[in-house]
């Protein structure tokens, strides 16, 4: 590991080649980068989780951190690491301050492995535009957290307004195991009727003010083509915001899924016997990593999203996005020191 | 399968989940049951990939019930699961768990398990669907086998689906194999049967198929016009253990040639199937396995060797001779080599040299291409006096990944050229956290995909490629080599005799 203080873009370059050579080949074999946008107080978090999505799939992560924009002398400080704390590929982790760190794609740019994909991930408030920050313009997907807001509805829907192919929230991902639940658990019913099932109606107990509740709702009602209620839930529901499903089905039967709070789910349905499975809350890098193993739009997520926001034609929109210049200081400032 | 409206093909996040159904497993208390088996059952509940109504029977002779059952199941799970243990996914599979007790003769444990599987059917919901794993010698099959033909268990309906694992070694020769494949597939029909080797649930060797048949690059190359030769190598640095009971009957050639070295070549050797399907990725195979050719001298190219006491990784390693419960006169070989054609217009005229032993310098496996040297080199001879052939080598196990072997130019005044490896290499992590091939191919059993399984016509087919090799062996010496070398001379020399010589994995 080498930390360089006060330094430039070509130089933390020069230093990650440097210890590729010296390093030995720690890991050879990059499939992707992964930039990180994260806050100071949140580095460590996603530093955890970046490098357990590493280990997953082998790439090569760039933390960037942009503190005190208003700081008068724009500055860089890096660490870069082959095999060391950020897992056994290949890390750079930038504070950037002042004007710099409304131009961190500068030094991001060149250290993105060549030719491979570039997925950015905000461990923190995403900008309102994505098309505002450069370094979600040249990745090819873009990975948010809608929890992560004060208000992860109003969050939910900003994303929507802002929609792109290739945009994904970690929210979304939260459902994945509840998804993965309900559809076998029709599989049974349907298994048991030997005839296709259909869905009627929904209604989730959980925590209403969560986006994940929303997008599973979202979802359901655009496989399924019903309204699906969402209730707050009587006691406090983990991370995913979801405790219980009830879907009500054709022939008048019901089934349920619950959250038993240890980590597993208890599954009702006509003629069987309860049973369990587990449905563990998941870690951020588990998250992270689902994230990466696919890199084209997910369109079941643009449907749920669709479906969640009222808003429509989010898969039609263009996957590019042009950057828009955007100053949060002001732009007199900008015109005196470029 | 029923449409069901929340499944998606464009969702991919959400995972292949097996419909509800009950894995039987014959010799439970058995070492691959509770080495493999167990821990890969608990693997797929953690990674919630067991369907939402699942159960799990054991059958052994031991005296046990459920609850002593359970807890050698907890201990194996926890013992070798490679995902984190967690005591309530743990609980969750333990309220599954049946124990069957009984020998495979006795009728009265036979009814009593078809009698629990019925009762499965409406306690667990499990609709029926059933695989039954056989972890048991195949001298047992018969017997099992025709239980089950008995108490109606085997019998796949429109509404339920009944499958059979069995483990290799499939048969002993061409001969055997085939009555131990009509006796199966009299027994279940041949889509449900379902052969494990292991070797194909690997990452690699799937990942063999996408090399070859998803890139541009390499199809156009991998034919006789530009392949010298194929070596195809799987060395273990470990004995016999305590299996010498197994091993003596047995030998490196049927244990590890016959199955995992001639699936192996199968792979790399066959034309590109009409589909990513069972059925299609099978028939090419077969088409291979049906046109391996064996030398005509057999005397040169078909090695076999015993080892012998030795030094190994700084230990002192005895011979196989004086491994415990090993004849002292015995002639089984631990080292099997042999030079292979594949009679095809792609593969005519290149060697495919396999080799497989115990108690070799390290555990490696591994198919390396050797490619033909440039027909002609406008650079002196002194120049590429180091550069040897091209190669291409899929590490299969350990060390997952690809090596790309050429020459390139050592860096000062004058031009001369050397070999260089260009290494492709599987994260560490990735392949710890990767589904264990057991794992793989257990889920694939119950999903009822058989891509990754070979079928009877390809076992036969692998019988017939051995059985002149066992038969020639007959009554022969193995030659011998020291533990801890990696084979015996005739080996090397099998090699010289056409001017190549083995790479060192």
């Amino acid at each position: 590991m080498t930390t360089l203080w006060d330094t430039t873009g070509s130089a933390v370059v020069k230093e990650l080649a440097a210890q590729r050579r010296t390093g030995g080949a720690v890991l050879s074999g990059v499939a992707l980068t992964l930039v990180v946008v994260a806050d100071e107080s949140r580095v460590t978090e996603a530093e955890e989780a970046a490098t357990h999505a590493a280990e997953m799939h082998p790439c090569r992560v760039l933390i960037a951190v942009r503190r005190q924009i208003d700081a008068p002398v724009p500055r860089l400080d890096a660490e870069v690491l082959i095999g060391g704390r950020l897992g056994p590929g290949e890390a750079v982790v930038m504070r950037m301050y002042g004007r710099l760190s409304l131009h961190a794609e500068s030094v991001v740019l060149p250290l993105l492995a060549a030719d491979a994909p570039v997925v950015t991930w905000w461990h923190g408030a995403p900008p309102e535009r994505m098309a505002t920050d450069a370094l979600g313009v040249f990745a090819d997907r873009r990975i948010t957290d809608s929890s992560l807001a004060d208000d992860p509805n109003a969050a939910l829907r900003l994303r929507a307004e802002d929609y792109a192919p290739g945009d994904t929230d970690l929210a979304w991902t939260r459902s994945t195991a509840w998804r993965a639940v309900l559809a076998s658990t029709l599989d049974s019913v349907s298994g048991r009727r030997g005839d296709a099932v259909q869905v009627r109606g929904g209604l989730i107990e959980g925590d209403p003010g969560n986006a994940t509740p929303e997008l599973l709702a979202g979802w359901l009602s655009s496989r399924c083509g019903c309204s699906v209620e969402i209730v707050a839930g009587s006691r406090r529901a983990g991370p995913s915001g979801v405790e219980a499903v009830t879907l009500r089905l054709d022939q008048d039967e019901e089934v349920q899924v619950r959250a038993d709070h240890r980590g597993g789910a208890i599954i009702s349905q006509p003629y069987r016997p309860d049973s369990t499975l587990a449905l563990p809350e998941r870690a951020l890098g588990d998250l992270l990593s689902e994230e990466l193993r696919r890199l084209d739009p997910d369109e079941p997520y643009s449907e749920a999203l669709e479906a969640a926001t009222g808003l429509s034609g989010l898969s039609d929109r263009d996957p590019v996005r042009e950057h828009v210049w955007f100053d949060p200081a002001g732009q007199e400032q900008e015109v005196s020191t470029p | 399968m029923i449409p069901n409206p929340l499944r998606d093909p464009r969702d991919r996040r959400l995972p292949r989940v097996p419909e509800p159904c009950a894995l039987v497993v014959f010799g439970i208390t058995g070492d691959l049951a509770r080495k493999k088996l167990l821990p890969a059952v608990y693997d797929l509940a953690n990674r919630g990939l067991l369907p939402t109504n699942f159960a799990l029977l054991g059958f052994a002779r031991r005296d046990w019930g459920d609850t002593e059952f359970a807890e050698l199941a907890r201990g194996a799970a926890r013992k070798s699961a490679r995902t984190p243990w967690r005591e309530e996914v743990w609980e969750r599979l333990a309220t599954t768990v049946r124990f069957v007790q009984g020998s495979f003769d006795d009728d009265n444990a036979f009814d009593e398990l078809a009698e629990h599987l019925a009762e499965l059917e409406g306690s667990h919901g499990i609709g029926g669907n059933a695989a039954f794993y056989l972890s048991i010698p195949p001298s047992m099959f018969p017997v099992v086998l025709k239980q089950m033909q008995r108490t109606g268990m085997a019998d796949s309906t429109p509404d339920r689906w009944r499958r059979v694992v069995v483990e290799k070694p499939f048969g002993t020769d061409l001969e055997s194999s085939r009555e131990l494949n009509e006796l199966v597939d009299s027994v279940f029909t041949a889509d449900d049967v379902f052969r494990i080797d292991h070797y194909l649930g690997k990452e690699t060797v799937q990942n063999l198929m996408a090399l070859r048949f998803a890139n541009t690059l390499f199809e156009p190359i991998w034919n006789g016009h530009n392949v010298d030769s194929v070596q195809i190598t799987m060395a273990e640095d470990v004995g016999i253990g305590g299996r010498a009971g197994f091993y003596e009957k047995t030998g490196a050639a049927r244990d590890v040639l016959q199955n995992h070295l001639l699936q192996l070549l199968a792979l790399t050797a066959m034309e590109e199937p009409v589909e990513f399907s069972a059925e299609e990725i099978r028939t090419e195979k077969l088409k291979v396995l049906r046109a391996v050719s064996l030398p005509d001298d057999l005397e040169t190219f078909a090695v076999r060797g015993q080892y012998q006491q030795g030094w190994l990784a700084g230990q002192r390693a005895c011979g196989y001779r004086q491994e415990e419960g090993v004849d002292a006169g015995s002639t089984t070989e631990t080292f099997a080599a042999v030079r292979l054609g594949v009679e095809t217009r792609r593969w005519a005229g290149v060697p495919f040299y396999l080799r497989t032993g115990k108690r070799l310098p390290r555990r490696v496996t591994e198919i390396a291409l050797v490619f033909k040297r440039a027909p002609h080199l406008p650079f002196a001879d002194t120049d590429t006096e180091e550069l040897g052939n091209n190669q291409l080598v899929v590490r299969v196990q350990p060390d997952e990944g690809v090596t790309l072997k050429f020459g390139s130019k050592v860096p000062g005044s004058v031009m001369e050229v050397r070999d260089v490896s260009m290494d492709f290499l599987y994260g560490e992590q990735f392949t710890e956290s990767s589904p264990e091939a057991y794992e793989r191919l257990l889920l694939d059993v119950l999903l009822g995909d058989a891509t990754l399984f070979p079928r009877n016509a390809e076992v036969e087919a692998s019988w017939a490629v051995i059985d002149p090799l066992e038969e020639y062996w007959q009554g022969t010496e193995p030659h011998p080599y020291r533990a801890g070398e990696w084979g015996p001379r005739a080996a090397e020399e099998m090699l010289a005799a056409e001017g190549r010589r083995w790479r060192r994995p």
